[in-house]
């Protein structure tokens, strides 16, 4: 033995190779071997402080070898990679991994924040809720200085820290479907994947670790005379190769949701030390199974006794599985400590390893003798009847000292005898690992044979097997698998003939059979400071403390002490904590119950859960003229999910420079807006227009061909939707237009009215948003630039009047062009196939280089419809009315529509509602948006008046507007009030105008 | 329809040919025709009967109730369809630009699509030649398999480049070919 690694041959450090692997703790080079965990080449390097623990910042060692892990959490990496929390047990070794130990200061071996084991009774359960709850009363001053306190005391608590730089590491997904989901691959699992997947079902099997076989991996067993190793690792290859299996290791299924989707994370490259570019860190599984079986084992638990958290104290599986599958020693001199048989076999098997086996305790008087030969075997001394009644060493373990212990009264002797040793190998039962079916919803239920909960009465279709199900040993763990496998084959409509599922039952098992069940010894209460659950501190008196104060359900056990909690969610402790209530209520535990597990089984990365969702690519709208306006060095941002240029700065201009100079150069001559973003729905059948005369607000019945009409639509409360134009296309056919940001909604509001309001019209819908590519030109020169261009139809006034639509052609492109206008001027809009949105585009660019035409941006285009007065976005906002818009003529009063009956309530014809207005800064401030109209002063601004919508400077006025919303509005035109943003501190003195501020009589757009 | 102008593909760059493994093919392709044909709910019969009768080299792809979505090999399906159904037997609607075909074939294009795509892809549940409406996060799909291991996704042309940056990211990590 070198160190603490074993000498390294058939059947000790199975899963190692002879690679050595350089890694780092708290800055400090160690070495290992390829297949070591770093809890395992931490403990051959001889390190057994390893993390603080929670409050007291007890030094903690190694507890398990497992995802169960209480203690050994470290933080691996460091920047955006940051990873606190991380269970040692579970890391596999890789060159340059770099770790560290949290919760300390300055360092895990000495640690001045354990100066909180001073105050230790202090900190008992229910300490912040009675330390600092209570009014904080005039004049007096404790509660707030306890206050302060807690601030201080919860920094100084705690696991490790995250960072808030952003991961730079990609995560994937997958969806899976299959028929059987087999969770797990020990000796249930694998008997269940077998035999489901020789029916040709398509299975998937799970595996937590790097190497599938569970249990089997370090069995001395013989299956089919071949060591359980071998043999798991055959079917492992035999599964693997058959097509219609999926075996995933690394992989823990975290989650089982309804409608049996489970939910798994793969860490597909935490393992290693080069890590591929193009491969993710980790993918989450979405896994609909028809059926599952739940094979993932038993978890083994401690017994609680004084002194119980110290390095160097373990569970005794863990402590065998560190021999047998990593070589290494868990200790120089290991002393075993058991209410059951199985903590002799990992006596025995350490033995076998090359460990040191000093002496077995056993809490039980009576062994029986085939297993107390194990001892003779192990030359190690047998205490019977006894039970360890404190640890000697203070950080670490020195010795042991035992006394007599009457398992039946739960009394300690008074004789004590010490036994020197540096490990204590833990054994207090097993307790099924049914966490997934408990998240579905399964009661579970006390068996007092086996002293563990079982799961309870599966409410989706899985079927349990092997210890999860309570079925402990090979021999059950194969049978059990097979039977669950027929089940999950019966749920899916897959009978296998009784014969055939006789003849392919289970292996020749060459192994032990031992009694799992263990005396029902929970806690040797002994005086001294006994964790049960050593992640979080949680003493066996603060149980008991709980109950005392009256804590007497399970639930709010767990809240009150925090019993449970944490990252490992109490799997090790949640049972004995459980026993203790139990003991204190004098209850049988049966009737003390369970708290229910919830998902995740262990922590998840955030990275995982948000997949490619976010980032980089998360989906963006592009338009057909994307490119062209990149190209153009237009500032592009994301208006809602579209990507939109806001302005073409020229070099040096600032982005309201730009706007403004777009704004003047359309009002002088000519100007392209890119307006492929409007929604755009097909509406066709014998009743469209009817259907489209009852979701608009006016009138559509008459609409002829070959024009377009503005629409308001209202919800059935008779506040505005949404608006647009719809165009006429032929007898059946229109095309209609939404706002960008409505489009979705629209459609589905039309759909719904459709489908379930007048399901007797025949109407069909189809969002055609982006079929369609569309420039609006506008500005005086439009018609001209449009002449110079566009083929076999006439833009001329009487050919193409307003509202009018023609078909034609520019360049090779059929377009359809409507004469609308959003800004006031003479304008157009010409709509052609999305693929030709590019051409078109340059088309009418070169068709307008002699009037000077300029794009222009989503500013501009704002700034000359609020010039207009034109309403939008801002200004439906969900609570304003068409007689608030000053669109009251929009209103037919000749027919119903959809809005139509609640439009006419009484408190939308009140004068004082908040209506559509315009103001003009008149101190030459800028006017901010979103800003309230009062008549105060700065410092007394008075009572809100309305506010704000839609901001701009404008050309034409000289001066900032804005669109505004004012009580009473339309009666007030020449008021002064101000423009007040406390938030930005602007108070600007303000005109209240009409909103039809640039061509109020339409003369331009109808010119 | 010869004299139509050449239609430029939202992936025209990004998409270019470039050999890698063949495990994973990519695509892509722009519609000569595509056309969404709705049905009354008493004319479905008919207007299935003129969708067939109207012959060209074609996926029919039914979308829902007595609707399909046809992709013609092809110029002028609308307006021939059109013709034959009128606004008494349903509506024929153009979405020749509204999509964009993204196609993936070779033995890993289900493990790639399955990485995104929230649907069972053995051919068991998906047979060859059938459709399937589904997302990718918020991108709409409506996907046709071609063969065991060849799909047609046809994609929303606002859409496409975000769609294309995401199979090219799941592709990564088995090694693909775009051509």
């Amino acid at each position: 033995m070198s160190g603490f690694r074993l000498n390294l041959r058939d059947g000790v450090g199975a899963n190692l190779s002879d690679n050595a692997i350089s890694f780092s703790f708290d800055g400090k080079n160690y070495r290992g071997l390829e297949g070591d965990t770093l809890a395992s080449a931490l403990l051959a390097n001889g390190v057994s402080i390893i993390a603080r623990s929670f409050k007291y910042h007890r030094p903690r060692g190694v507890f398990t070898a497992g995802s169960e892990e209480p203690n050994a959490l470290i933080t691996l990496h460091s920047g955006g990679r940051t990873e606190p929390n991380i269970r040692a047990t579970e890391v596999e070794l890789y060159e340059g991994l770099v770790a560290r130990s949290q919760n300390r200061w300055p360092s895990v071996n000495f640690d001045l924040m354990a100066v909180n084991q001073l105050a230790g009774k202090a900190f008992s359960a229910g300490f912040y809720y009675k330390t600092f709850m209570g009014p904080a009363l005039q004049g007096h001053k404790a509660t707030r200085f306890w206050w302060l306190c807690e601030q201080l005391i919860r920094r100084a608590a705690g696991l490790g820290r995250g960072t808030t730089i952003p991961d730079p590491d990609h995560y994937a997904r997958m969806n899976a479907f299959c028929d059987v989901l087999v969770v797990g691959s020990g000796a249930a699992g694998l008997s269940a994947a077998r035999r489901a997947a020789a029916s040709g079902a398509r299975i998937i099997v799970c595996e937590e670790s790097a190497r599938a076989g569970g249990a089997l991996v370090s069995t001395p067993d013989f299956i089919d005379g071949e060591p359980a190793r071998d043999w798991s690792a055959d079917q492992i290859s035999e599964l693997s190769a058959m097509d219609n299996v999926c075996v995933l290791t690394r992989t823990t299924v975290q989650s089982y949701f309804d409608d049996n989707t489970f939910f798994a994370v793969e860490r597909v490259t935490d393992h290693l030390s080069h890590k591929d570019k193009t491969s993710p860190r980790q993918r989450a599984w979405n896994i609909r199974a028809r059926s599952a079986v739940i094979a993932t084992g038993a978890l083994e638990r401690p017994m609680v006794f004084a002194g119980n958290d110290r390095p160097g104290i373990m569970l005794a599986d863990s402590a065998r599985r560190y021999a047998i599958e990593f070589g290494t020693a868990p200790g120089r001199a290991v002393a075993v400590f058991t209410n059951n048989d199985t903590g002799w076999l990992a006596a025995r098997d350490m033995a076998k390893a090359g460990v040191i086996v000093t002496a077995i305790v056993d809490v039980r008087a009576d062994i029986e003798p085939s297993i107390r030969s194990i001892g003779e075997e192990c030359r190690a001394t047998i205490h019977s009847g006894s039970a360890i009644k404190s640890v000697k060493g203070m950080r670490g373990v020195s010795g042991i000292v035992i006394a007599n212990y009457n398992e039946l009264t739960g009394e300690l002797g008074d004789d004590s005898k010490s036994i020197a040793c540096d490990c204590v190998a833990v054994s207090g039962g097993w307790s099924p690992a049914f966490h997934l079916t408990s998240q579905q919803g399964g009661k579970p239920t006390w068996d007092a044979e086996l002293q563990a909960f079982l799961p309870g009465e599966p409410l989706q279709k899985w079927h349990g097997a092997g210890a999860m199900a309570g079925e402990f040993g090979l021999t059950r763990a194969f049978r059990s698998g097979e039977e669950a496998a027929l089940k999950a084959l019966a749920d899916i409509g897959v009978t296998i003939p009784k014969q055939a599922a006789k003849a392919g039952s289970g292996p020749d098992i060459d192994g032990d059979e031992i009694d799992y069940a263990p005396a029902p010894v929970f806690e040797i209460n002994s005086g001294g400071k006994s964790f049960v659950d050593l992640q979080h501190d949680v003493t066996a008196e603060d149980v008991r403390l709980a109950h005392r104060e009256g804590f007497v359900s399970v639930e709010h056990l767990k809240r009150y002490t925090t019993l449970g909690m944490a990252t490992d969610q109490g799997k090790t402790s949640n049972v004995t904590g459980l026993a203790i209530m139990a003991a204190a209520s004098n209850k049988p535990i049966a009737d003390t119950g369970t708290t229910r597990f919830r998902p995740p089984y262990t922590p998840v990365a955030m990275g995982a859960i948000a997949g490619e969702k976010y980032g980089h690519l998360a989906a963006e709208r592009l338009t057909p003229m994307h490119d062209i306006h990149v190209d153009l060095g237009a500032n592009m941002y994301a208006n809602g999910p579209w990507m939109r240029p806001e302005t073409y700065n020229l070099p040096g201009e600032t982005v309201e420079q730009a706007y403004i100079r777009e704004t003047r150069a359309v009002r002088a001559g000519a100007g392209l807006v890119d307006v492929s973003t409007l929604g755009k729905i097909d509406v066709q059948g014998p009743d469209a227009a009817e259907f489209l005369n009852r979701v608009y607000s006016n009138g559509f019945a008459k609409l002829p061909v070959g024009k377009a009409r503005y629409g308001l639509m209202l919800r059935e409360d008779g506040f505005l939707f949404d608006d647009g134009t719809t165009w006429r296309l032929d007898e059946h056919r229109y095309l209609m237009t939404t706002t960008t940001a409505g489009a979705g909604r629209v459609m589905e509001h039309l759909e719904y009215y459709r489908d379930f309001v007048w399901p007797d019209l025949k109407v069909a819908l189809a969002s055609v948003s982006d079929e369609w590519a569309g420039v609006a030109v506008a500005g005086p020169k439009s018609r001209d630039l449009l002449k110079a261009c566009v083929k076999k139809c006439e833009v001329t006034d009487k050919g193409l009047p307003f509202m009018g639509i023609v078909d034609g052609v520019i360049g090779d492109i059929p377009v359809k062009i409507a004469r609308l206008s959003f800004s006031g001027e003479l304008a157009f809009e010409v709509y052609c196939g999305a693929h030709w949105g590019s051409a078109l585009w340059h088309a009418l660019m070169s068709a307008g280089e002699k009037f000077n035409v300029v794009p222009y941006g989503l500013e501009a285009l704002s700034t000359l419809r609020i010039e207009k007065g034109h309403v939008a976005g801002p200004e439906l906002n969900g609570r304003t009315t068409p007689h608030d818009l000053g669109l009251s003529g929009m209103v037919s009063s000749k027919k119903n529509f959809v809005g139509s009956v609640l439009l006419q309530r009484e408190t939308f014809g009140k004068e004082d509602r908040l209506q559509l207005v315009a103001v003009k800064s008149l101190d030459g401030q800028r006017i901010r948006g979103g800003s309230h109209l009062v008549a105060g002063s700065k410092v007394q601004p008075g009572g809100s008046q309305g506010h704000t919508t839609s901001t701009c400077f404008s050309p034409e006025l000289g001066s900032y507007i804005s669109l505004a919303l004012l009580e009473g509005g339309y009666k007030r035109h020449g008021e002064k009030l101000f423009a007040t943003n406390p938030v930005r501190n602007a108070h600007v003195a303000v005109e209240v105008i009409s909103h039809h501020m640039v061509d109020p009589e339409g003369g331009r757009m109808r010119g | 329809m010869a004299d139509l102008a050449e239609k430029l593909s939202p992936l025209h760059e990004l998409a270019m040919p470039r050999s890698g493994s063949d495990k994973v093919i990519l695509s892509e392709r722009l519609c000569d025709s595509l056309v969404q044909v709705q049905a009354w709910p008493d004319s479905v019969g008919e207007v299935e009967k003129q969708i067939k009768q109207t012959r060209g080299k074609r996926n029919v792809m039914p979308t829902g109730p007595g609707r399909w979505l046809i992709d013609d090999q092809s110029e002028g399906l609308e307006e021939k369809l059109r013709k034959k159904i009128g606004a008494e037997l349903g509506a024929v609607t153009g979405l020749t630009h509204a999509r964009v075909v993204v196609s993936i074939s070779g033995e890993k294009a289900t493990w790639v699509l399955a990485s995104g795509i929230a649907l069972d892809f053995d051919v068991t549940a998906f047979p060859i030649g059938t459709t399937q409406m589904s997302h990718h996060h918020e991108i709409g799909l409506t996907i046709y398999r071609v063969g065991e291991n060849s799909f047609d996704l046809y994609v929303f042309t606002s859409l496409v480049r975000s769609f294309w940056h995401w199979i090219e990211k799941a592709s990564a990590e088995i090694g693909y070919s775009v051509i």
